[in-house]
């Protein structure tokens, strides 16, 4: 339906669909409340987002594009992909859409918060943020070895971005078998910090139980209990996550 | 002298309320039809089911009595001779007695001819096998009280006589001793019979008048007659099977 | 026998709780202190709810098969397990109980409740087809609830723990946990030992026993009640194990020459070595993805469980 694409472009003004809760935080962070059609489900829910008091301002989809379509977005921001409908009728409709990587690397999350930015017009907007990243990554003392600890003992992989970002804040991701620690490695091998993440600590799992294990707090580790949501995605938020623990350090 | 005294038992919808004496030393026959109270009286006496009335031995009320005690007081036995697990008959003889005596143990087994089958697992020997070894547990602690129903049932006739015999001794040592009975045949070695039908003690008095009297005619449908029994012509349609 | 049982389940013990022992020898190479934590904090707990949870599993099945006058009786086979499991999960997944000793109860409530309806369905005193069946749709029905209720918690990772729930399992449980599964079983199962001769009594018959003074119902009843709390309390924290429930009063019955209700104290001991052992296996396995004990004592029931109804049907046809 060609017509309805250039009703909406004769608008001029950008609206923006975000599909998915990684690219919301972007979305969230550059665009004017009026520049934001829809964001995914999970922004507006206070377990998965902490962006969610945000995000609740706006209309929420399910991350595909038949749920955003009626807020009558003319952009569509997708990572990894989107899914065959969503490209089908997205060039059905004449939608521009805009896919991001997955970031590996923050320079990669820099590279998408360009990409958003160029997408809402004014590519300026990405600059606060890379100023406050490059302040960051003024060299620091050495990095302490670390392990982020998330229900089930699950962690995070010694290359990840979010290793990255634990670099940024003076600590070393240990590298650890199959991504997760075990009780005894924490009893025999404590590391010098210990990142806690208090990650849906409500909701009651098996993964949450063994949290509480005496074993799974070190008394030789120096515990900080973290927000577990920016890591989800281990995107720009991930930049607050930085300096809070910095000060904690 | 009384060791039972009974007075109001019953089973609601079986047996209606009766009260009955038996002297120690007694050898009582039950008979009557299917399903017309025999089981229920000794179900009664024995306490089971929440019988009413009061039943005293030897002027002990039974239900009063601590469970050492009823073991000595009174011993049922009933017709079913299903046990489920493979408990060795000596064993099973065993149960019957509060504490441990190997003695009187193989006394029974002597008695009821049960050595090669002592240390078997009764669940595998055949009903008759089982009959006996069960019959040993209820003799074993020698019980003021013995209530045994049918215990002849699907007997060789030798083990018929050999048991009948048996209670008859019992007896004599001064237990008393009540039978319920299908097969009217061993009626006469009973010191006393009763006949209950239709939930109630109908009859009390000697085998013989019993077998006489009209009242039995009735109920059983037969008379007796030379060399046995007799179906009777005159007799109206009937509820018992 | 019995001696050698409680030999065997001393070397069990200790096994299960030293080995691997390499990792205990590098801790204490490190610090003397760390091995002794090691030891207290990991592998204690999981070493004594493996023995425990095993007794437990002995006894109740020993007395529930003398209560129901059935050999193929057993905690797993009635859905009591299934019932405890789906109770603790609905307590901590739904109600958001955190409290070990309150998911014990709910745990307890659950076995209570299907066992309950066991006898509702099929009668205390049911043939054995009739249990069985009625036992088996209550324990299936049961775990398929139980993995609803984990598919519709709250918690999106809840789903994954189902395999623990219905199949068992040791790791990474704490001191505390195993005092609140133990302190209840230990309780219960004392009390059902209490009745063992009562029980003893019950293989002459229901009518038997009352006359004897004993009262069959309230004996039943008691052994449901104090067998539901005893499984329920471990079921809440290592989830539902089966078939030691069934085989080890079978072997029980073997040392007790055939009496249900004394079968329990060597049922108990069998059922902790045969638990022991089988957590040894699932932790001596060489791969990096973790095999339930449910399974290994599954591998190990099923040929005994298929003997037992084999020879069951020769006996009633003979």
């Amino acid at each position: 339906m060609p017509g309805f694409a250039s009703l909406l472009a004769a608008s001029a003004a950008v609206r923006v669909a975000s599909l998915n809760m990684c690219t919301d935080e972007y979305l969230l962070l550059l665009a004017r409340p009026q520049e934001i059609a829809s964001v995914s489900r999970l922004s507006r829910d206070p377990a998965d987002s902490s962006l969610w008091r945000l995000g609740r301002r706006f209309p929420g989809n399910r991350g595909d594009l038949e749920s955003a379509l009626k807020t009558r977005p003319n952009l569509l921001i997708t990572m990894g992909g989107g899914g065959k409908s969503t490209a089908l009728i997205a060039g059905k409709m004449g939608l521009r859409t805009l896919d991001l990587p997955f970031p590996m690397t923050i320079g990669d999350v820099a590279s998408n918060m360009d990409r958003v930015a160029a997408a809402l017009g004014e590519p300026a907007r990405s600059s606060p943020w890379k100023r406050h990243l490059a302040r960051l990554q003024a060299p620091h003392q050495a990095a302490k070895d670390a392990i982020f600890l998330g229900a089930g003992g699950n962690s995070v992989g010694a290359r990840s971005v979010e290793a990255e970002w634990m670099r940024l804040a003076g600590l070393r991701q240990r590298s650890l078998p199959g991504g997760r620690a075990s009780l005894e490695m924490l009893a025999t091998r404590p590391p010098a910090v210990l990142l806690r993440s208090a990650y849906r600590r409500s909701e009651r799992s098996l993964g949450q139980t063994w949290l509480e294990h005496p074993l799974a707090r070190p008394k030789s580790s120096k515990v900080i209990p973290v927000d577990g949501r920016p890591w989800t995605c281990a995107g720009p938020l991930m930049l607050g996550e930085v300096q809070r623990l910095r000060g904690l350090l | 002298m009384t060791s039972l005294v009974a007075r109001q038992i019953g089973i609601p919808g079986r047996l209606q309320r009766t009260d009955l004496d038996v002297r120690s030393g007694e050898l009582v026959a039950l008979v009557g039809p299917n399903g017309g109270g025999k089981t229920s009286l000794l179900r009664a006496l024995a306490r089971i089911e929440n019988a009413s009335g009061v039943v005293a031995v030897d002027g002990e009320d039974l239900d009063l009595a601590p469970l050492a005690r009823r073991r000595r007081l009174l011993s049922f036995l009933p017709a079913s001779r299903d046990v489920i697990w493979p408990i060795a008959a000596r064993d099973v003889i065993a149960l019957g007695l509060d504490r441990p005596n190997p003695t009187r143990v193989e006394e029974l087994i002597g008695l009821l001819e049960l050595d090669l089958l002592a240390d078997r697992p009764v669940s595998r020997l055949s009903t008759g096998e089982r009959a006996r070894i069960l019959l040993a547990r209820a003799l074993a602690g020698n019980p003021q009280i013995l209530l045994l129903d049918e215990p002849l049932s699907n007997l060789d006739p030798y083990w018929v006589l050999r048991i009948i015999s048996i209670l008859e001794t019992t007896a004599r040592s001064g237990q008393s001793v009540l039978v319920a009975l299908h097969d009217l045949s061993q009626l006469p070695r009973f010191g006393r019979a009763l006949l209950i039908a239709e939930g109630q003690v109908q009859m009390d008095e000697t085998p013989a008048s019993l077998v006489a009297s009209e009242r039995f005619e009735q109920v059983f449908r037969i008379h007796a007659a030379e060399g046995g029994w007799e179906v009777s012509c005159q007799a109206g349609p009937r509820s018992s099977p | 026998m019995r001696l050698l049982l409680v030999l065997l389940l001393l070397v069990a013990a200790v096994a299960h709780l030293l080995l691997p022992f390499g990792p205990l020898r590098e801790a204490h190479a490190v610090d003397p202190g760390l091995a002794d934590l090691i030891l207290i904090q990991l592998r204690l707990p999981r070493t004594l709810l493996a023995l425990g949870y095993g007794a437990t599993l002995g006894i109740s099945g020993a007395a529930l098969q003398a209560m129901f006058a059935n050999p193929l009786a057993s905690p797993d086979i009635s859905g009591a397990s299934s019932g405890a499991a789906l109770g603790a999960v609905i307590g901590g997944y739904w109600l958001g109980l955190t409290q070990p000793l309150l998911l014990a109860a709910c745990g307890a409530a659950g076995a209570l409740g299907t066992l309950a309806l066991l006898v509702a369905l099929a009668g205390r005193r049911a043939d054995t087809t009739t249990l069985l069946l009625a036992g088996l749709a209550l324990a299936l029905a049961a775990g398929a609830a139980t993995s609803l209720a984990l598919a519709l918690a709250p918690s999106p990772f809840a789903f994954y723990d189902a395999y623990d729930w219905l199949m068992g399992n040791f790791a990474d449980r704490s001191l505390a946990q195993a005092a609140a599964a133990l302190v209840p079983a230990s309780l219960a199962s004392v009390l059902l030992l209490r009745r063992a001769h009562a029980l003893d009594l019950t293989a002459l018959g229901e009518d038997v026993a009352a006359s004897l003074g004993l009262r069959p119902r309230r004996l039943g009843l008691e052994v449901i009640a104090l067998s539901a709390i005893a499984v329920g309390a471990c079921v809440s924290v290592a989830g539902a194990i089966g078939f030691v429930g069934l085989v080890a009063p079978v072997f029980g019955r073997s040392i007790s020459r055939g009496h249900p209700g004394s079968a329990m104290i060597p049922a108990a001991l069998i059922g902790a070595i045969l638990l022991a052992a089988a957590d040894l296996v699932v932790r001596s396995v060489p791969l990096d993805r973790p095999i339930p004990v449910g399974v290994v004592t599954a591998l190990f029931g099923t040929p005994l469980f298929v003997w037992l109804v084999v020879t069951m049907r020769r006996r009633v046809t003979a």
